[in-house]
């Protein structure tokens, strides 16, 4: 806890939470994440402490290599923290073996990263819908519509990857984050391979989904315009949470 | 949905599947024409066996089920004994040959009238019956696959033979000539390989064979009827062995090529694997994926290649109609079945390897 900084969710989201006795979503207590390089150790994440609350849009900020990454790997369960303790939806993932924080993966987080990463050999169609079948509750024909609708690539849904701009890829790899309700989305730089004007659609959409549906999500950005469209921005720095709460 | 993702993973690498799926047809092809090819030779010999006609045959001591294979011959003055037996109505010794030049043919030294008493005699396509020592009788299959006419002249172990007839395949061999004229070019006088004896009645055939063994202890007396069931791989010396090497073999290459391209693709596709995971897909849910791909291939590969074996037959029976090849439903699918375990085992490996990588790295693989 030495080197940890303690980072506050919004002024809007502790009232609701006081109100409501709201508990966080995702709450990390002096995190830390060291790699080994050969017999040298290199910490990625020095002490993280953060809350994140329902309903919250709270972009990280950073330079590269900063540790923005690794966090969001740990905090989604994808790598497993060296020490300190990331509770998620009240589960503990540092205490999980692989197969209950892949389970976790399943039912509580949805990823959107910087390359898309949609299967090439799916359409649009089936690369969302992978989500709800390895989600393993059946297809929904209703979120799927709904989702799509929302996401505006309805017209587009029988096409491949290849065939889709960045723009529409980044829409579809949203539509197959949210597809099956998870409790938060974790974004990896999701306008970093994209134009202006495609950034500001999919950030736009990324808004919506957190004002219309109330889904939490937690970014990962490097540009400040970007940043600007969450409630809440943090800085990271050298594997730390720098700063306070600047509500937006 | 894991089939639509199969297939389309499986026709998005279209060189990689076709080649996955020609290495797993030639698995396939190589089991049915090794198990066919012997089969077929096994069963065509015994039913040419059976269609002599005989009821009961009598080798030598210690003679194998191939009659070209029988040791030494016996005394034709034998023939004479097993006429005086019970219920016997007619004996015919034989005299066979082997003739290696170009291919294994046996070729029956018979006397013509005994041989068509105890066969019924043979069914002429062309010409006539045996008459002088030269003359020669080829069935319809050697006609055919060596184009033969009657008039033409064969030269057949170190003897100039002239063509009198072609007779209808089924007799055993398919070269006939006087029994006399293969005794002199064996220099085997008065010697038979075997004697072929008909009864009076088709169900006094075993009351035939048991007094002809209590008549020639140690000889060997088998009845034509039960070679069908003596013939198969079981009873040939090494020749199970020798398809359970060929079997090995095929399961080896199928196993090395399906593990090759299984690796290869669990590498290509890292970064797919990493994305499954990151959306919560358990290892066994990507084994099932890699090994659900690799039974598809295996099927596909099961179909060409039992398709490619029965274009196989049909280009070996127009080219060597002599050369009988049996694929049966039981092999073809054992064959299907046996590539289909050669390449899940090979695909066990990289399945295991994409189920237990890192997803972190894996998604950030290029």
């Amino acid at each position: 806890m030495a080197n940890a900084t303690r980072i506050f969710p919004s002024t809007e989201v502790l009232t609701l939470a006081r109100g409501r006795a709201l508990e966080p979503i995702l709450k990390t207590e002096d995190l830390w994440k060291v790699y080994h390089s050969g017999k040298v150790e290199v910490p990625a994440l020095r002490g993280v402490n953060m809350e994140v609350y329902p309903g919250e849009f709270v972009s990280i900020m950073g330079p590269s290599g900063c540790g923005k990454s690794t966090m969001l790997h740990v905090i989604g369960g994808l790598a497993q923290a060296t020490r300190g303790r990331v509770l998620l939806d009240g589960n503990d993932l540092t205490t999980m073996t692989d197969a209950a924080r892949t389970l976790l993966r399943r039912h509580k987080v949805g990823f959107v990263f910087q390359k898309f990463n949609l299967l090439p050999t799916l359409d649009a169609y089936h690369n969302i819908a992978l989500a709800q079948h390895i989600h393993g509750n059946g297809f929904d024909p209703h979120r799927f519509e709904v989702v799509a609708k929302l996401l505006g690539i309805s017209e587009r849904l029988t096409h491949k990857p290849s065939e889709l701009s960045g723009g529409e890829q980044q829409r579809v790899a949203l539509a197959r984050a949210i597809v099956s309700e998870p409790k938060i989305v974790l974004a990896d730089e999701p306008t970093g391979n994209l134009d202006t004007k495609s950034s500001d659609a999919v950030l736009g959409l990324l808004r919506e989904l957190n004002k219309d549906l109330g889904q939490t999500i937690v970014m990962i950005t490097h540009n400040p315009d970007a940043a600007a469209y969450g409630n809440r921005v943090l800085h990271m720095r050298d594997g730390q949470v720098v700063d306070g709460p600047a509500v937006h | 949905m894991i089939r639509y993702m199969i297939t389309q993973n499986v026709l998005h690498r279209p060189l990689r599947t076709l080649i996955t799926a020609i290495a797993v047809a030639v698995e396939v092809t190589m089991v049915i024409m090794v198990v066919g090819l012997t089969t077929g030779l096994l069963q065509d010999y015994a039913k040419r066996t059976e269609g002599i006609g005989a009821d009961v045959m009598v080798q030598p001591p210690s003679s194998s089920l191939f009659m070209n294979f029988g040791g030494a011959p016996m005394p034709i003055s034998i023939a004479d004994k097993l006429r005086r037996l019970d219920y016997v109505q007619a004996v015919s010794p034989v005299l066979i040959s082997l003739n290696s030049v170009a291919a294994l043919e046996n070729i029956f030294g018979i006397d013509p009238a005994s041989f068509r008493e105890v066969s019924g005699g043979f069914v002429f396509y062309a010409g006539r019956d045996l008459q002088d020592p030269n003359d020669i009788l080829v069935d319809d299959i050697y006609a055919k696959g060596k184009n033969v006419k009657v008039g033409q002249t064969l030269h057949i172990l170190a003897h100039d033979f002239r063509v009198v007839g072609i007779v209808e395949h089924g007799k055993s061999a398919r070269l006939f000539v006087l029994l006399s004229t293969l005794q002199e070019m064996a220099g085997a006088h008065d010697k038979a390989s075997i004697f072929l004896i008909k009864a009076d009645r088709s169900n006094h055939s075993a009351a035939v064979a048991e007094e002809a063994k209590q008549l020639l202890p140690g000889y060997e007396v088998r009845q034509p009827k039960d070679l069908m069931a003596l013939m198969t791989s079981s009873n040939v010396p090494y020749l199970g062995t020798f398809i359970n090497v060929m079997i090995s073999i095929a399961v080896v290459v199928g196993f090395l090529v399906t593990f090759l391209s299984m690796y290869t693709t669990v590498i290509e596709r890292t970064r797919e694997i990493g994305v499954l995971k990151s959306l919560g897909a358990s290892k066994s849910y990507i084994v099932r994926i890699i090994l659900s791909e690799t039974t598809l291939l295996c099927l596909v590969g099961s179909a060409v290649g039992i398709a490619l074996s029965f274009a196989l037959r049909a280009i070996i029976h127009d080219l060597h109609p002599s050369l009988p090849i049996q694929i049966t439903y039981g092999w073809t699918v054992r064959a299907g079945l046996i590539a289909i375990a050669g390449g899940l085992l090979g695909s066990c490996y990289p399945a295991w390897i994409a189920s237990r990588k890192d997803p972190v790295e894996a998604l950030a693989y290029e």
